[in-house]
């Protein structure tokens, strides 16, 4: 949440520059805000008209790149290399953090071999330093690093922009989600009222059992000492019984 | 009498001093005599012959202290006073003999007012009031209401501030409302956590600790759900069109559902299926170790009560 935070400034002053400027001036524009570093979120930027106008314009090119780094990974960018023009460093950096972001989205559990292949990093060593330096000191995802067993535990990652189908999902998530708790709450009371009846039912057995003690007590004691009452088959007879002739 | 405070100190209550209030005024309730009670009223007044009134509730005085920083005042403690009602006034030497010894302790703290207890503030009240206001120029006034209301959700606790108004051409002092927060410091948030958690344990059986202890859970996931509830109508009506998309939210809900499931590796499955059964294995063989107990009980039982029937004058049972 404190990315958000920190993002909400930048993302206002781009969308007011951007919205002041047209056509080839914007290209400058994106490319800055690309490479800032504390910018994760670009739906903003992308929705703004005269960014949207750039389609099919020979400056198109610069808004695939703002999609790429919206919705894309460090893979896309590979496969359509052709198409995009160069990015400069602090770019590639961003689409690399912004690739890692993707990936915590379907797993919580990132194995570093995944990872690896997915960022184009080829010993362990870099891929810590770069998940520690650049992902987690910047706040985007919190999670353990896993040597021995060479995987990534997220436990929290910063969210992405909303692809056009994720909505739906994110709804079908909660329902869910919504669902279950429900359903949770319902079997707690049902727990609860169980114990309740239960504890009622042994509290009226006790008590049964304490009644009919002092009937044959009373009943008992009526009788001669001598003659000992001829105890019955039960348990509790027998019981009430010795109580009788222990005390 | 009491209208919002125009004068911007922001006031911080710290729980010790509700609580000693409240003990101070339990322990003065207890002790009076006759003990006033539900069914006390039977017993005192007895001479009389008419009706008689419960005896009046005591009303309990005494001081607050704590540091004003600014415009922040904060209470921390609180100490007893007691009061005179010939001359309406509080004990003022024992209060200077108190504030010496609790400056030697707590050399930031100051007097910053007093307390007491009832229903609301009263005029006489205004005397204590101005008696204070040579050790601090504007005291504020702590009102413990004890009488319990169960349907209120807030502390029965008001703090009073006095200002000058001007009523019928003359300007005088009245007291006027002022919020406050609850403030805590680590001990006193796990004294109070504690006496929140009071489980019946009074030989209450283990169906009513069950029942409290699940209550809890309920009562959590109930605000859980209630919250998330919000966000799924609100995502609703995103999608709907009815509101606006806002990014950065949506940014935030997504990553937050990101978090589900919470725990699910299959180290995670394996330690809790061991640490279930383990706990299910435990509770079979008390509950082994409890029949078993009973049933030799009951065959000591059986073997006195047969043994004396059949071997009259013979030996003692044997075990």
């Amino acid at each position: 949440m404190d990315i958000e935070q920190k993002q909400a400034d930048l993302i206002d002053h781009f969308v007011k520059q951007a919205s002041a400027l047209q056509g080839s001036a914007l290209c400058p524009l994106i490319a800055e805000a690309t490479s800032n570093t504390s910018l994760f979120a670009f739906s903003e930027i992308l929705a703004i008209p005269s960014v949207l106008q750039l389609e099919g314009t020979s400056n198109s090119v610069y808004l695939d790149v703002l999609r790429l780094f919206a919705h894309g990974t460090w893979s896309d960018y590979k496969r359509n290399a052709g198409c995009l023009p160069q990015l400069v460093p602090e770019q590639v950096l961003k689409l690399k953090q912004l690739t890692v972001l993707t990936l915590a989205e379907t797993n919580k559990v990132l194995p570093y071999d995944q990872l690896m292949q997915e960022l184009d990093i080829t010993n362990v060593r870099e891929l810590e330093d770069f998940l520690i330096n650049e992902c987690m000191y910047a706040g985007i995802v919190r999670g353990k690093l896993d040597q021995l067993r060479r995987c990534f535990e997220v436990q929290f990652a910063a969210g992405r922009d909303l692809r056009p189908g994720q909505l739906g999902s994110m709804i079908h998530t909660l329902s869910n989600w919504l669902a279950t708790s429900d359903n949770l709450l319902m079997s707690i009371q049902e727990k609860i009222k169980w114990a309740d009846s239960m504890s009622e039912l042994d509290k009226k057995h006790r008590k049964e059992v304490e009644d009919r003690v002092e009937e044959v007590k009373k009943s008992l004691s009526l009788k001669k000492l001598q003659t000992v009452s001829r105890p019955t088959l039960t348990s509790e007879g027998m019981r009430r019984s010795t109580l009788n002739l222990v005390e | 009498m009491a209208s919002s405070s125009s004068s911007g100190l922001t006031f911080k209550l710290h729980p010790l001093v509700i609580v000693n209030i409240s003990d101070h005024y339990t322990r003065v309730k207890s002790q009076m005599h006759p003990p006033i009670g539900p069914h006390a009223n039977d017993n005192s007044n007895g001479t009389d012959g008419a009706t008689s009134l419960p005896p009046p509730v005591p009303r309990v005085y005494g001081c607050v202290i704590g540091i004003q920083r600014g415009r922040t005042v904060e209470i921390f403690n609180s100490f007893e006073l007691l009061y005179d009602p010939s001359t309406h006034s509080l004990d003022r030497s024992f209060l200077e003999k108190k504030q010496d010894l609790y400056k030697k302790v707590f050399p930031n703290f100051y007097i910053l007012g007093w307390y007491s207890t009832g229903s609301d503030a009263q005029e006489s009240d205004m005397h204590i009031h101005k008696a204070l206001m040579d050790i601090n120029e504007s005291p504020v006034y702590v009102l413990l209401n004890p009488s319990i209301n169960h349907a209120q959700k807030d502390l029965p606790v008001t703090i009073y501030e006095s200002e000058l108004h001007v009523i019928d051409g003359i300007p005088q002092l009245i007291f006027v409302r002022s919020n406050y927060t609850i403030e805590t410091v680590e001990a006193e948030r796990i004294s109070v956590d504690h006496v929140a958690h009071l489980k019946p344990s009074d030989g209450g059986s283990a169906a009513t600790q069950l029942a409290a202890h699940l209550t809890g859970i309920h009562s959590a996931i109930k605000m859980l759900n209630s919250r998330i509830r919000v966000l799924h109508y609100y995502l609703l009506a995103m999608q709907k069109g009815d509101i606006l998309c806002e990014n950065s939210l949506l940014r935030q809900v997504s990553s937050l559902l990101r978090r589900l499931p919470a725990i699910e590796s299959e180290k995670f499955q394996d330690d809790f299926l061991m640490e279930y059964n383990d706990t299910l294995l435990i509770t079979y063989l008390a509950m082994f170790t409890n029949c078993s107990s009973t049933m030799n009980e009951l065959v000591d039982k059986f073997n006195t009560a047969y043994d004396r029937h059949s071997r009259r004058g013979g030996r003692t049972a044997f075990m």
